[in-house]
């Protein structure tokens, strides 16, 4: 790519400036979309995060920082963003994981490999606040299918949601329940695209299936589980509607489960302070940064492409 | 080549998960444009946006009738459930599309009739011979008057009654709830209704204001906010109710219940024999088997000392002030407003309607349980407590009392906690 550049610096003929106007074109669609739907909300978002908001929009008062003040004295915020740390920590390797050994498995011979692929892969597509409401009745302390099953084997009933020391957990089961089956699509596209010849050449060489499976499968499917870490962790941080359906402001866990976006929801629409939940947000928006330039470096260290 | 393949899966990712949201956002913002659209094909459209499923049934009926006798004029009922609805409406007034008529509650009223949201119904009012201010209950119209102008006119009001399991009185051999007891008795009842199994709980005491504490905070004279808009959690009256309703809670009397859904649910599986619970909830109790054929309501308990109180709150009919068609939605809402309406929403048991006199109707359309009691307390109501931001320190006040009802916190501290955020958000109120 660096070289193209560098000689194309010259003077571009003719023709490459008539390839840059159509390749201008091409990306055209996707660059408006990002700048309408992403770059100018971000923006928006960063200018109002200066302000205390009026209602319906109109007589938004400037404030400076004061916003920010708040937030960094705040103990909700960070409550907030401990609860979304965990529940990433939580939720990401443990879906990776799963989501790989699912991959291996259903890439192999196996019968009915369709099959399971859908049934894996149906959570993804079901509306989550429809999954919610379903595992909000399963989790249910006193009527719960789940309680109702523990106590067959004579445990005691466990309060999924409104205990403060299991809620998290129970949140974090539906969000790796939910995301296995897009992870696991993902990486057995990746699988499929390593050639048969290196597993052909190391059984030749006799080496052993898990042999094969940290040496060959792993370092090929690399590119394609980077991708999945950086989405999986973008998307975990962003974890709201599970939460806002489960646990109400009401319920003794909120404070160990509130997430940031729930947060910004409830300033923003609950108590109408759209700048204070715009400042928020940048939180959010820095924290993800971070993360996701951490991840850029690091693959470094581990991805392969070939 | 990799790398880009991974970096365009990753733009196009984005992309998709804007588009979504940004879906998800014009539905709303559109849903009130849908009357211009409609309206070329010769019928009037007017929206009338509401939050109570249970009662979108009646209002359909009262809407057909309406439709029948003003050929060109029709109806688009849109139901959107309570929290939403302010989010909803919200977002709508701000893109300028408000539905043509909605729903008005008291926590809201401030926000939307100061900034010119709402039409001002005042001239329209005097000029109707069937709309008179002095027909409805004088608290109920206060609501809705800000400056001398009228917003809304009432719909309707509630009050909240003690519904009790009739089969575990029974079986346990107690008489029934009535106008002759107090918080001893409730309390001694409670006792005996437990059975300490975590099978059956005598009283629920959830973490609720309306239905819930606020009635015992003004049985036992305290306040919630007092006229000249200041905090009353920590006044030691209120401090002394909220020390009795967390009791039943502590000691075992009441399961812990924070979820709002989960409360009728522990009524209906019969986890509880007695609750609070307001009027409005009668069509949904009425449908559900097991509470018809067990519960019955009564009036509330009076504080030891005699002293009566019930929380009391009614909606009101609103209209767009940036409403395309007026008159249209102004016969609409003097229809609802009007005897013959009123009446109406009286009979279909819909709710107790605000126009003095259509009671009786209301008690008579439902034979199931006693809901005379929920008229008889009209004389002693409270009117719900608001001030100009209730939404922002009704909700934050759950979050700080909380800890009284796991017994993490001494009421008393949660109380003084509550008056001082609550103290904070009245003072920045305009």
């Amino acid at each position: 790519m660096a070289k193209d550049i560098t000689l194309t610096r010259r003077k571009p003929s003719k023709k490459t400036i008539n390839e840059w106007k159509w390749a201008y074109a091409l990306i055209a669609p996707t660059i408006i979309g990002l700048i309408v739907l992403n770059i100018i909300p971000i923006l928006q978002t960063l200018y109002l995060s200066f302000f205390k908001s009026g209602d319906f929009g109109k007589g938004n008062i400037f404030v400076g920082f004061s916003n920010y003040k708040k937030m960094f004295t705040d103990i909700q915020v960070w409550h907030a963003v401990g609860n979304t740390l965990k529940y990433t920590i939580i939720v990401v390797p443990v879906t990776v994981i799963i989501a790989m050994i699912l991959a291996v498995l259903l890439n192999s011979k196996i019968k009915g490999k369709g099959v399971y692929r859908t049934i894996y892969f149906i959570p993804m597509i079901a509306a989550p606040a429809a999954i919610t409401m379903v595992w909000k009745w399963l989790y249910n302390n006193q009527f719960g299918l789940i309680n109702y099953m523990l106590s067959k084997i004579g445990i005691n009933a466990v309060n999924w949601i409104d205990n403060p020391k299991v809620a998290l957990y129970s949140v974090a089961i539906i969000g790796i329940w939910s995301t296995v089956g897009y992870s696991m699509v993902l990486l057995i596209a990746g699988l499929q695209e390593i050639p048969k010849d290196y597993y052909e050449a190391s059984n030749i060489d006799g080496a052993s299936p898990v042999k094969q499976f940290f040496n060959i499968t792993i370092p090929l499917v690399s590119p394609t589980l980077f991708f999945v870490m950086v989405t999986s962790i973008i998307q975990a941080m962003q974890v709201f509607d599970v939460i806002y359906m489960m646990i109400d402001v009401t319920s003794p866990s909120y404070d160990k489960t509130v997430s940031l976006v729930y947060l910004f929801y409830n300033s923003s629409f609950k108590y109408s302070d759209k700048g204070y939940g715009s400042a928020i947000v940048m939180l959010l928006l820095a924290i993800i940064m971070i993360i996701t330039v951490i991840q850029m470096k690091a693959q470094k260290k581990w991805v392969n492409y070939m | 080549m990799k790398k880009r393949i991974v970096s365009l899966l990753l733009a196009s990712m984005m992309a998709v998960t804007g588009l979504v949201g940004c879906g998800n956002s014009n539905t709303v913002a559109t849903s009130g444009q849908d009357t211009s659209k409609a309206s070329s094909g010769g019928d009037v459209h007017i929206t009338y946006a509401l939050w109570d499923s249970n009662q979108e049934k009646g209002i359909r009926k009262m809407a057909d009738e309406f439709e029948s006798k003003n050929t060109g004029i029709k109806i688009d009922l849109q139901v959107v459930g309570w929290a939403d609805y302010w989010t909803m409406l919200e977002a709508a007034g701000t893109g300028g599309s408000l539905p043509d008529t909605f729903w008005m509650h008291s926590n809201e009223i401030y926000k939307y009739a100061s900034n010119n949201m709402l039409m001002d119904l005042t001239d329209k009012i005097n000029k109707s011979n069937e709309v008179k201010l002095s027909n409805y209950p004088e608290g109920l119209v206060k609501i809705y008057n800000q400056n001398n102008k009228q917003y809304a006119v009432p719909k309707d009001y509630d009050t909240i009654g003690l519904w009790y399991n009739k089969t575990m009185f029974d079986k346990a051999g107690l008489s029934y709830p009535d106008e002759t007891w107090t918080w001893d008795k409730l309390y001694d009842v409670t006792k005996k209704l437990t059975t300490g199994d975590g099978k059956q709980y005598g009283f629920l005491a959830p973490l609720h204001n309306q239905e819930g504490y606020y009635n015992f905070v003004y049985q036992n004279g305290g306040t919630i906010i007092t006229d000249k808009k200041e905090s009353g959690y920590d006044n030691p009256k209120t401090i002394e109710a909220m020390k009795y309703y967390t009791k039943f809670v502590s000691d075992g009397l009441s399961p812990k219940i924070f979820d709002d859904a989960a409360r009728a649910q522990a009524m209906q599986n019969g986890l509880c024999a007695m609750g609070l619970f307001g009027s409005w909830n009668l069509s949904g109790f009425a449908s559900n088997d097991y509470m018809a054929k067990n519960f019955n309501v009564a009036v509330l308990p009076s504080a030891n000392d005699g002293k009566r109180a019930t929380i009391f709150n009614g909606l009101g009919n609103a209209i767009s002030a940036k409403t395309k068609h007026p008159e249209e939605a102004w016969k609409w809402v003097q229809y609802l407003s009007s005897k013959e309406g009123q009446t109406k929403q009286a009979e279909l048991g819909v709710a107790i309607s605000a126009y003095n006199g259509t009671a009786d109707a209301w008690v008579a359309s439902n034979k199931t349980f006693n809901i005379k009691c929920f008229i008889d307390m009209v004389k002693y109501a409270q009117i719900r407590p608001y001030s100009n931001t209730t939404a922002k320190w009704e909700d934050k006040a759950y979050e700080l009392l909380k800890g009284s009802f796991t017994g993490e916190k001494p009421v008393e501290d949660a109380c003084k906690e509550t008056a001082k955020m609550m103290n904070e958000v009245l003072k920045q109120e305009k």
